[in-house]
């Protein structure tokens, strides 16, 4: 799917086997991901999963322990500028110099950036009503969020990374921000990724789904391929897993019946269908409670026909 | 990137200059009494002619009425402004991008962090030289007229004068700005850099500065040097060599010999290259280690 995607051109991000060790705490492990250019990627976990870890080290904030990560192509750390040049980046709770001037801000990301757009960036200040003087210590969350956001794209990078960009937000704020990533984005052919552990915001903007619980990956790929690889079944609550026709992501056991949302492809479901079983199509949201709820230690995936990170041959010996 | 650290760094520079300049306005209203009563006293002419020893009220009368205010305004108090200078510019250099979360902000632009941070280092330890250099030419003209009396060896005298001033204060920034780096916190980074600078600072002072070269040894006859007394320490006036400025170790009469052991008069600027070279090396290998830790260690 990513050649396809990408014009044949390297994909927008490859990560392999890629890990990181905080002492003897692996805050990610056995990442593989591949992303095409143009996808607009949710990438979710409860805090704690290594979102921002798996974030840092595709900026090169920093280094795998183990395993590569290239954006469009650029791996090697010696090409650390050209890899700098390809990712906007907004960090988490929005950091700006608090005794910067709006205008400040930009000169800085026209200083430190060659591709600096500075058009772009007045132009979407004087859209949000922001002005240029104002300093970033009196602007408002919200506001200040909106200028990270242009930082990020007024560098003209094809990868744009949003490390929960709206976690620190009000209601109104949040709305406001989504609204603007989705609008700059949208048509631009921007790959996006954006960590979050709020699923609600990210349903109608993004196109792929990366779900990371306990630094592993549990499912990545196309979130229409996805959805319609689930379906949630309700079946009496004595069949056993064994029985079903898929891998069971996540069960709910009430008196009679059991609600469980199990991966597996249409025909193998029609295949092992029995009349008494209700089968539903699953909702983005449920899709991703469903792996937010599976114990981080459950092999990822165990089906070949799905994008999806699977554990090497290592990864056995690890959860242990 | 010059702007950049231009527009960081701005207020500290404000500060530094407004520190220069209250010592610039200290100096020209001490500098200029001092002028005034030493030309009024003629000791230019008494020094020239006998190194001081024949207008000893003179001396005694000019020392005791400047003596004071030189010796605890500088000896006391800025014996450690060069460290606290260093460290307080040093430490928030990277500690403070760590400790407000703008390291994700500015080590994600295109510019590499290894090139930001030299860019960074560079313009400062330029601005510092700059300001280290300026109050050394303050300091060295104001206490011009006292430096006839008493040479350029005190210790509240040589620790303000030459290059050693300017190379405190960049071996604190050097360590502060390492500190920075390995505790992540501006203000325990300055603790942290300034208890190691002022143990160096004064191990070389007491004890490894009087070795830096080998010290002379004069021996006179006992007819010429007025009974046992050597005026030990470099504040007679004049010292035992009977030359201003010879840094005066020790005297001892073996036989009718009385042996001294000092540092010459004119081996200050060695001594200085000497010290400054000491702390400089210090400060180029934190320097280097910050580098190296950066590019090596993503924070």
């Amino acid at each position: 799917m990513t050649q396809d995607d990408a014009g044949g051109g390297a994909p927008a991000l490859r990560a392999e086997r890629l890990g990181r060790r905080y002492g003897h705490l692996w805050g990610l492990r056995d990442c593989t991901l591949e992303l095409p250019a143009g996808a607009i990627a949710a990438l979710v976990g409860p805090n704690g999963a290594g979102k921002t870890t798996l974030l840092e080290m595709i900026i090169g904030l920093i280094e795998p322990t183990e395993g590569e990560v290239s954006v469009f192509g650029v791996t090697s750390r010696a090409q650390v500028a050209a890899r700098l040049a390809r990712v906007g980046y907004v960090a988490q709770d929005h950091p700006l110099y608090r005794d910067f001037s709006v205008a400040d801000m930009f000169r800085l990301g026209r200083a430190l950036n060659p591709s600096w757009d500075q058009g772009l960036a007045q132009a979407r200040m004087d859209a949000l009503g922001i002005p240029l003087k104002r300093k970033v210590k009196t602007l408002s969350g919200g506001q200040r969020a909106q200028v990270s956001l242009t930082v990020a794209l007024a560098k003209r990078a094809p990868l744009l990374v949003l490390d929960e960009p709206v976690s620190s937000l009000d209601p109104v704020a949040r709305l406001e921000f989504m609204r603007e990533v989705m609008a700059s984005v949208v048509g631009t052919g921007l790959t996006v990724i954006i960590a979050s552990h709020v699923v609600s915001e990210l349903e109608r903007l993004c196109d792929w789904l990366i779900v990371l619980t306990g630094g592993r990956v549990q499912i990545a790929g196309p979130a229409d391929d996805l959805l319609a690889a689930h379906r949630l079944l309700t079946v009496p609550r004595a069949t056993p897993d064994a029985e079903l026709p898929g891998l069971p992501v996540h069960r709910t056991d009430s008196d009679r019946h059991s609600t469980v949302l199990v991966r597996a492809d249409r025909a193998r479901l029609a295949a092992m269908r029995r009349p008494e079983w209700l089968a539903d199509p699953v909702g983005f949201e449920q899709l991703v409670m469903a792996y937010l709820q599976r114990r981080p230690e459950t092999a990822a995936a165990d089906d070949d026909s799905l994008a999806v990170a699977r554990p090497g041959p290592a990864a056995t010996e690890v959860t242990r | 990137m010059i702007w950049v650290s231009w527009r960081q760094h701005r207020s500290q520079a404000i500060a530094c200059l407004g520190v220069l300049a209250a010592l610039t306005v200290y100096a020209i209203l001490l500098g200029t009494s001092m002028r005034t009563a030493f030309s009024h006293d003629h000791l230019a002419a008494c020094v020239a002619r006998s190194q001081g020893s024949s207008c000893p009220d003179a001396v005694q009368a000019f020392t005791d009425e400047f003596g004071s205010a030189v010796n605890i305004a500088f000896w006391a108090s800025l014996l450690i402004a060069p460290g606290l200078l260093g460290v307080l510019i040093g430490a928030p250099l990277i500690a403070s991008e760590l400790e407000y979360g703008t390291w994700r902000l500015a080590w994600s632009q295109t510019v590499p962090r290894i090139r930001w941070l030299a860019v960074k280092l560079a313009l400062v330890t330029g601005g510092l030289v700059v300001l280290g250099a300026a109050m050394t030419a303050v300091i060295t003209w104001y206490r011009a007229p006292m430096d006839q009396l008493t040479g350029h060896f005190q210790h509240n005298i040589y620790d303000f004068e030459g290059l050693v001033l300017t190379a405190y204060i960049l071996c604190a920034f050097g360590f502060a700005v390492l500190a920075g780096l390995l505790v992540r916190r501006s203000i325990p980074a300055m603790i942290v850099a300034f208890i190691p600078w002022l143990v160096i600072r004064l191990v070389v002072e007491f004890l490894l500065r009087p070795h830096f070269l080998a010290p002379v040894t004069l021996r006179q006859s006992c007819a010429g040097c007025r009974g046992a007394f050597v005026g030990n320490g470099i504040s007679a006036i004049p010292p035992a060599t009977g030359h201003i400025g010879d840094w005066v170790f020790s005297g001892a009469q073996q036989g009718n010999q009385l042996v001294t052991y000092y540092q010459p008069a004119d081996r200050f600027w060695t001594f200085q290259f000497i010290e400054a070279g000491l702390f400089v090396a210090l400060t180029a290998a934190a320097l280097g280690a910050t580098i190296w830790l950066l590019h090596r260690r993503p924070a």
